[in-house]
């Protein structure tokens, strides 16, 4: 799964710590979930994307469905 | 989502760690010591000090467990899976000193030692699995 949290964090000018905080997650949760390491469960990618007030599929996208949508 | 449930897990899980390890070495250092000033060990005091030497090891499991259920879904995943290789180490070893003194290839083998090894299994692989997210 891939997402924009980075980029996003960044246009609000937030550390990974202060995002964690308002998550109430740990910031290496924030850093996994931003390198790919990590795909978060389902309420908490909704936590993600309330908190930027985005639609879930603004933040997380599907690879697999992307390389299908590709070919 | 509760605010801070991380924060507040990783400060509860801190508290209850050194209020533990505390007990711990106050029983294990003071029991051994007092043990050794007797010329007569009374054995009640002899299981009373194992007890309190065993109890905050127990307890610290237990408090393991409480942190894993409070702590956020990432640091639940690594922790759960190091505990479980912990816990397969753990119990392989079991199994081997048991058939080694099932055979008579070894004859005894103080089993304290094995729950020494489990934190020593888990630690080791949480720093693996975790690598610099260790927290």
């Amino acid at each position: 799964m891939k997402n924009v949290l980075r980029v996003l964090r960044a246009e609000q000018g937030w550390s990974q710590a202060k995002l964690a905080d308002q998550l109430g997650v740990s910031r290496q949760s924030v850093n996994a979930i931003e390198t790919g390491k990590y795909d978060p469960s389902l309420p908490l990618a909704f936590a993600i994307a309330r908190l930027f007030s985005r639609s879930i599929e603004d933040v997380f996208s599907d690879e697999v469905a992307l390389s299908q949508a590709a070919e | 989502m509760t605010q801070h449930t991380y924060k507040t897990a990783r400060r509860r899980f801190k508290r209850a760690n050194t209020v533990l390890m505390a007990i711990y070495v106050i029983a294990i250092l003071g029991g051994t010591y007092y043990l050794k000033s007797l010329e007569i060990e009374p054995l009640w005091l002899q299981i009373t000090i194992a007890f309190l030497v065993a109890a905050p090891l127990c307890l610290y499991l237990v408090s393991m467990l409480r942190y894993f259920q409070e702590t956020d879904e990432y640091n639940r995943m690594l922790h759960l899976q190091a505990f479980a290789y912990g816990a397969v180490f753990t119990v392989s070893m079991v199994f081997i000193v048991g058939a080694l003194q099932m055979f008579d290839v070894i004859e005894s083998f103080e089993i304290f030692w094995l729950g020494v090894m489990f934190f020593l299994a888990y630690g080791i692989s949480h720093k693996v699995i975790g690598g610099k997210d260790c927290a």
